[in-house]
């Protein structure tokens, strides 16, 4: 479903190696784990995905279309959920909603039931109708999840996405999460709170100093490394 | 005061984003833009020198009749009034919605402290308005004149203190409104409409008193005689429009005598005495404006509207959901409705207003030449929609205004052609609103046919395309995307200045080309059949061009 072929990136006139030849193949139906200390070139790659950072060098493809030569059909399989969640302030959450409803061309009967279930689930439905300005990071956050679900992504991209939500709409992420993989969707996630990839992930891939250090399922990250029981002491290990 | 003088420093280092020059100077491809538009602002300086030429022959003029201290008083009148102007928006943005403020009202200042603060930087922003108006007429006066040492430093000091009072003025209306209008609920709405009727009713009166003036003036048996007796005499007469700039002018042209001394202490005078009344009040009403329009971003809690998401879920076209975003963003947004909404109505009715007040007398002359050639009325009109076009800065300032919000329009599956038809589209929508208004206040005037209203309305909205994709070139070759308040968006981005000088351009060849055809004796439909074709030439080009800078950037950026 997504394919990474050696990209790099570099800043500051390639004195900086953020991402450094990174090679990453992830199946249909996968959760997949990015992990790494800040500054360890998750959010970069993920820019690199989803389109907003263009590679160095190396090619990426969803569903076996090239991000960078065909981005409107790829974009049209993916949907990003960044980290900050800066969205129009001025909008109405609805219109927000309607707005991004449009660009993905989705119908009116089935925006109007994903919006339903999701802005539900996520406890924001009373407050569509007021201004984005108005909500909380939080709210915000569970705003921007709910319209990148509205068009069902076959891969659904988050950056960091624990991050400034509620104990329970965290839970309910996971859910979502979960049931996606379940229906052969794929979701990349990039984290650093290590319970939440070890509990979820079907495979990890922990990425420092813009080079991928280790990669493989739980099991097999435990087997490399000796003694080391937990996902926190492993990751511990590596990134040191 | 050590708080003022260190809130004044960094206000001053805000605004003028002087670390961030420096900064930018240092990055070499920053440097070549900076040098670049320094030539640009060169080439603007023909123009000055031909607008300084003329002035010289008024002042000629002037000196014919006896009456050379008029020419003052239309220096210092012209400026101040543009000061004026100019002030109402800038204490708007800088006291009302600049971004600083969400950190200065917590600390422990007093308003007028911060008020005062805004205010010196205000100064130093409204020189760059004054100076280049009022210098070349306090030169050209002191040259031709040979007029001695102490004109000079008279000079000097008016021109110091000449931003001051009209400054002062625009803070005291505009706290006042602010304090007023600061009702809950549909706030930014009776704003705009309060900020439109004010503004009318300002230049109503204004013209008014001019016409007035102007007619009493005339009407007088002795006015030969007393126009030889007193070489002041037209200044104290028109200078009524505005006292302080008939002191202005008095003070210089009496320099000599203890009479001009004291109009000089009347002028600081005032505008000292303004200053102090102005931060006085400000203790009184600033946060009382203020402090509502910080609150509306955590007003409105949870579920204050529910939604019935049957009626409330619409599908539209990738283009118009664009278009009607840009426009509810453009509405939403104090600092973009006073710009450019603001602008794309008021300008046609003062324009209009400005004769339409000064009576039947002023209209004859308009209404004999019309009656020849009733054509122009509509070639005006073309001509103002057009330049609407540029003024209001939509189109070059569509992605400078998504801001942080960019990465939204970059990851979504958008067409670039959807992206063009819909911001143009936004242009056209608020353009249509300057076109209604120009429409209705030119029937005032005059009596327009309905073919006047069509080519006005079909080659005004056609020629604004290319004025807008214009713009939007330059947006999208350096958009202005790492901003936290909307003033920067619109207000310090130099694409705003760069759009002006190139719509200017655009304009100016389309009016020669006019000129050129009418002084030809080439039928009027003809030339409006050739605009057609022109204006649709030029917005295929420049849409070829669009689609190709816009698909790199969004790559690139």
């Amino acid at each position: 479903m997504l394919k990474l072929k050696n990209i790099s990136k570099t800043y500051s006139k390639g004195t900086i190696k953020a991402v450094d030849n990174i090679d990453l193949d992830i199946k249909s139906g996968e959760i997949f784990g990015f992990l790494g200390p800040n500054g360890a070139g998750k959010t970069t790659t993920i820019k690199m995905i989803v389109g907003l950072l263009k590679p160095d060098t190396g090619q990426v493809f969803i569903d076996n279309i090239d991000v960078w030569k065909n981005s409107l059909e790829a974009k049209a399989k993916i949907s990003y959920v960044p980290d900050n969640p800066e969205i129009y302030d001025k909008l109405k959450g609805i219109e927000y909603l309607n707005f991004i409803s449009d660009m993905y061309g989705v119908p009116k009967n089935v925006r109007e039931e994903k919006m339903n279930y999701y802005s539900e689930m996520f406890n924001i439905k009373e407050a569509l109708g007021d201004i984005i300005g108005s909500y909380s990071h939080g709210m915000k956050q569970k705003l921007v999840l709910t319209s990148a679900l509205i068009h069902d992504p076959q891969l659904f991209i988050l950056d960091e996405p624990m991050v400034g939500l509620d104990p329970k709409s965290a839970f309910q992420l996971k859910e979502i999460m979960r049931k996606r993989c379940d229906e052969g969707k794929t979701v990349f996630f990039s984290t650093h709170v290590l319970e939440v990839a070890e509990k979820l992930c079907d495979r990890i891939a922990i990425i420092n100093k813009g080079k991928i250090i280790a990669m493989g399922t739980m099991e097999e990250l435990r087997s490399h490394a000796e003694e080391r029981e937990s996902l926190e002491n492993i990751f511990l290990g590596l990134t040191e | 005061m050590e708080k003022v003088i260190s809130l004044i420093k960094t206000d001053f280092n805000i605004t003028f984003g002087l670390s961030s020059i420096v900064y930018s100077f240092k990055n070499k491809k920053n440097r070549w833009q900076m040098i670049l538009i320094g030539f640009a602002f060169l080439s603007l300086i023909p123009t000055y020198f031909m607008l300084i030429s003329g002035l010289v022959k008024i002042y000629d003029a002037y000196r014919q009749i006896g009456q050379q201290s008029m020419f003052l008083l239309n220096g210092f009148l012209a400026s101040q009034m543009l000061v004026f102007l100019f002030g109402l928006l800038y204490v708007m943005s800088k006291y009302y919605f600049s971004n600083d403020l969400n950190q200065l009202v917590p600390l422990p200042i007093k308003p007028s402290y911060i008020v005062g603060s805004k205010f010196v930087t205000l100064m130093f922003s409204e020189y760059l308005t004054s100076l280049p108006i009022i210098l070349p007429f306090i030169i050209i006066y002191g040259i031709k004149g040979s007029e001695g040492i102490v004109y000079w430093i008279y000079s000097l000091l008016l021109t110091l203190t000449l931003p001051a009072l009209p400054l002062v003025l625009a803070s005291i209306l505009v706290m006042i409104f602010m304090r007023y209008t600061n009702v809950k609920g549909k706030k930014d709405l009776i704003r705009i409409v309060g900020a439109v009727l004010f503004l009318i009713i300002l230049f109503f009166f204004q013209f008014k008193i001019q016409s007035i003036a102007q007619k009493a003036l005339m009407k007088g048996d002795n006015f030969f005689f007393d126009l030889v007796r007193d070489s002041n005499l037209l200044v104290k007469k028109l200078g009524l429009a505005f006292p302080p700039s008939m002191w202005g002018s008095l003070a210089l042209s009496n320099y000599s005598s203890i009479k001009g001394f004291l109009y000089l202490l009347l002028f600081i005078g005032i505008a000292v005495g303004g200053l102090i009344l102005m931060l006085f009040l400000s203790e009184k009403l600033f946060y009382d404006g203020l402090i509502g329009n910080i609150e509306v971003s955590a007003a409105k809690g949870k579920g204050s509207r529910k939604v019935d998401l049957n009626k409330s879920t619409k599908e539209a076209n990738p283009s118009i959901a664009i278009a009607l975003k840009e426009i509810k963003m453009l509405f939403r947004t104090p600092i973009y409705l006073i710009n450019s909404i603001g602008g794309v109505i008021i300008v046609p009715i003062i324009l209009v207003m400005s004769t339409f007040v000064n009576g039947e007398e002023s209209m004859e002359p308009i209404r004999l030449i019309l009656e020849g050639k009733p054509y122009l009325i509509t070639l005006f009109g073309i001509g103002l929609i057009i330049a609407l076009g540029m003024l209001s800065s939509i189109g070059c300032t569509t992605f400078s205004r998504e801001g942080k919000n960019f990465w939204i329009q970059r990851t979504l599956p958008i067409k670039v052609e959807d992206q063009i038809y819909g911001r143009v589209m936004a242009s056209l929508i608020i353009q249509l609103m300057g076109l209604v208004v120009l429409l209705v206040s030119m029937s005032f005037i005059t009596n327009i046919g309905l073919s006047s209203i069509f080519w006005i309305s079909l080659l005004g909205l056609l020629g604004s395309i290319p004025m807008t994709q214009l713009g939007m070139t330059i947006d999208i070759l350096r958009p202005l995307l790492d901003w936290d308040n909307p003033q920067v968006a619109m207000k310090q981005n130099l694409n705003v200045l760069i759009g002006m000088g190139i719509g200017i351009l655009y304009e100016g060849g389309i009016v020669l080309l006019v000129i050129f055809l009418v002084k030809n004796n080439i039928g009027i439909n003809l030339i409006y059949g050739l605009l057609v074709l022109i204006f649709i030439l030029f917005s295929y080009c420049l849409f070829i061009l669009l689609k190709k800078l816009i698909n790199k950037q969004f790559q690139l950026l």
